[in-house]
């Protein structure tokens, strides 16, 4: 969504909007960009599933959209997208979680050929981003991922991205929501992976999440959160380091009315509401410097 | 101009009616409904419809491609409610129209016209938000638990909202089924407006997720062969170029929400049948912003943290 920003604002932090409807701008050396397209069409969606190896994707794949944002001396780039996020799931695969009715199912009188599919159909993903140099933004269009990873690492670290100073109101000179893929698990609850990003004068921060809430028709829900927090401070004077902050949580309404939560809650909806009545079960910093020169 | 003319004319406006015409309306339309088959007969010519899910604005578009009821009979597979922003508007228009032409319009239940799935997707809140109380909500579930099954187009094109059910082999079976109830858990009823045509099943299959069957080719095959019908025509599933059929042309799924959800970004389908059966189908964009009343909305940036 276009969001007006001040001209002047812009200006004082030394930043400028792309051009060309490219939507997005360009400050302190990075050249940070989101694009929202359609859903995939039936042809490239079945191109993904022969790809990816598996017959079955999200109902909606938004894989033309993405989020970028490239460090333009070094040409490295961190982005967004929903191919490698699924690349992700088929990965880790998960079991099913196995919705109740489904399971009863299993022991009515059983039609012949039956058969019974076995994929985490919740799209879970461990995703937290990809990393190119040289990126070449053209490669995005249709799903096309640039291969050559650079052997930049990401290293486990102590510190925290400072919540402090980014609950400071600075103007946001850039902000956006990309939606990368979203199911609706059948009218049972929703899985959604979207990323978003706020630019300010003094640095962007993004929040890539996944999310899902699961009715089960017996233990009332399952509701599992990963977030991956990225921060960078501009500094013209040094290449940039950015910060990351994995977080995974997860809980069913059983467990939380077992600590007291009421179970009849239109907050188990709203992630950002929930969040933090979920036990975190995996959560980690790292940091990533980018070098001058790759 | 009758009261029920007066009605029409003001949810093409996308007006909602007062609490009292609701009932009044639901009340009309329960006795009309009631007399209806679980296998409701049509005649061609017809245009069949999918989903619209609140779509207000663009099922206006749809009219538009369409034309107007009564001038075209219509047939919608249900899935008129959630989702959308005007659910209420959406479902009561197609309402007064079948009260107004009930020979022109055949209203088939959709999985979203539920009690249950309506309290999660959409339509509860709306009707709270729009009316203060529950009780519109309350008159039109009652009248979802009225709405046909499935129909049958000219003896040869069977129309259901989801799909096949393993209990059901023939369309007398479908027949025989109390549908005067909330869609439950399971069985026939469930997997009518539940279940998904699937490629990588041969016969019947059981998707992880907790809703419906999934059903391969053969299925369909002896089910249109026992019944002697050309296809099965259905909705349920979202499709990016609005219609898509699937096993040699026995079956296809309309889809009729254009950019779904006001961000997906497909094109929707009708599908136009003649007085031979002969079939078009018709392709709409989702209607211009400026068409639709509310200005487009601009998110303030956000602090998230």
């Amino acid at each position: 969504m276009e969001v007006e920003v001040d001209e002047k604002e812009l200006k004082a932090a030394g930043a400028e909007p792309l051009t060309d409807g490219r939507h997005g701008l360009r400050i302190h050396g990075w050249e940070i960009e989101s694009r929202k397209r359609s859903i995939l069409k039936s042809s490239t969606l079945e191109l993904w599933e022969k790809k990816l190896e598996t017959y079955h994707m999200p109902e909606m794949v938004f894989g033309d959209s993405c989020l970028a944002l490239k460090h333009v001396k070094s040409g490295f780039t961190i982005h967004f997208n929903a191919f490698d996020a699924l690349v992700g799931w088929k990965k880790e695969a998960l079991p099913p979680v196995e919705v109740p009715a489904a399971a009863q199912w299993k022991f009515r009188s059983k039609p012949s050929q039956q058969i019974i599919l076995d994929y985490d159909y919740t799209f879970t993903t461990p995703y937290c981003g990809s990393e190119t140099v040289k990126f070449d933004a053209d490669k995005l269009e249709g799903g096309e991922i640039s291969k050559d990873t650079c052997n930049l690492h990401w290293e486990d670290c102590n510190e925290k991205i400072d919540v402090v100073a980014l609950a400071s109101k600075e103007p946001i000179l850039f902000y956006d929501e990309v939606v990368l893929y979203e199911d609706e698990l059948a009218d049972s609850g929703v899985s959604l992976l979207t990323v978003k990003v706020r630019v300010m004068p003094s640095c962007w921060f993004l929040l890539l999440r996944f999310w899902i809430f699961l009715q089960l028709r017996v233990d009332g829900a399952l509701m599992r959160l990963r977030d991956t927090r990225m921060h960078c401070a501009f500094n013209d004077n040094a290449s940039p380091t950015i910060l990351r902050e994995i977080c995974w949580r997860e809980a069913t309404f059983q467990a939380l009315s077992a600590k007291g939560y009421p179970s009849e809650d239109a907050a188990y909806n709203d992630p950002s509401i929930i969040s933090q009545r979920l036990p975190v079960i995996m959560h980690k910093t790292q940091k990533l410097k980018v070098p001058d020169n790759v | 101009m009758s009261d029920l003319d007066r009605q029409i004319e003001q949810l093409k406006k996308c007006e909602p009616l007062k609490e009292s015409e609701v009932k009044a309306l639901c009340l009309k339309a329960m006795e009309i409904l009631v007399e209806e088959s679980n296998v409701q007969r049509v005649d061609a010519p017809v245009t069949i419809c999918g989903d619209i899910h609140g779509q207000f604005y663009d099922m206006k578009e749809l009219f538009k491609v369409g034309g107007d009821c009564p001038k075209t009979n219509y047939l919608f597979l249900g899935d008129f409610v959630d989702r959308g922003f005007y659910s209420v508007e959406t479902f009561l228009l197609l309402l007064a129209l079948k009260v107004r032409y009930p020979d022109r319009i055949t209203l088939i239940r959709g999985n979203h016209e539920s009690r249950q799935i309506t309290q999660v997707y959409g339509f509860y809140d709306e009707c709270l938000r729009k009316y203060g109380s529950v009780n519109v909500w309350r008159y039109c579930t009652d009248i979802f638990d009225y709405l046909s099954l499935s129909a049958l187009i000219e003896n040869k094109i069977f129309s259901v909202h989801g799909g096949l059910s393993p209990a059901i082999s023939t369309l007398d079976q479908i027949r025989t089924i109390d549908r005067k109830q909330e869609v439950p858990h399971d069985g026939a009823m469930c997997d009518l407006l539940w279940s998904d045509p699937e490629d990588i099943v041969d016969g019947w299959g059981l998707s992880p997720r907790g809703a419906g069957f999934l059903f391969g080719g053969s299925v369909v095959s002896s089910f249109n062969h026992a019944n002697n019908i050309d296809y099965i025509c259905r909705a349920h599933q979202l499709v990016m170029e609005g219609y898509k059929w699937m096993f040699n042309n026995q079956i296809v799924t309309v889809w009729s929400a254009p950019n779904y959800c006001y961000r997906c970004g497909n094109v929707a389908a009708i599908l136009e049948l003649d007085e031979n059966l002969n079939k078009q189908f018709r392709v709409f964009d989702a209607a211009p912003q400026e068409s639709r009343g509310t200005p487009a909305k601009k998110p303030a940036p956000d602090y998230f943290l």
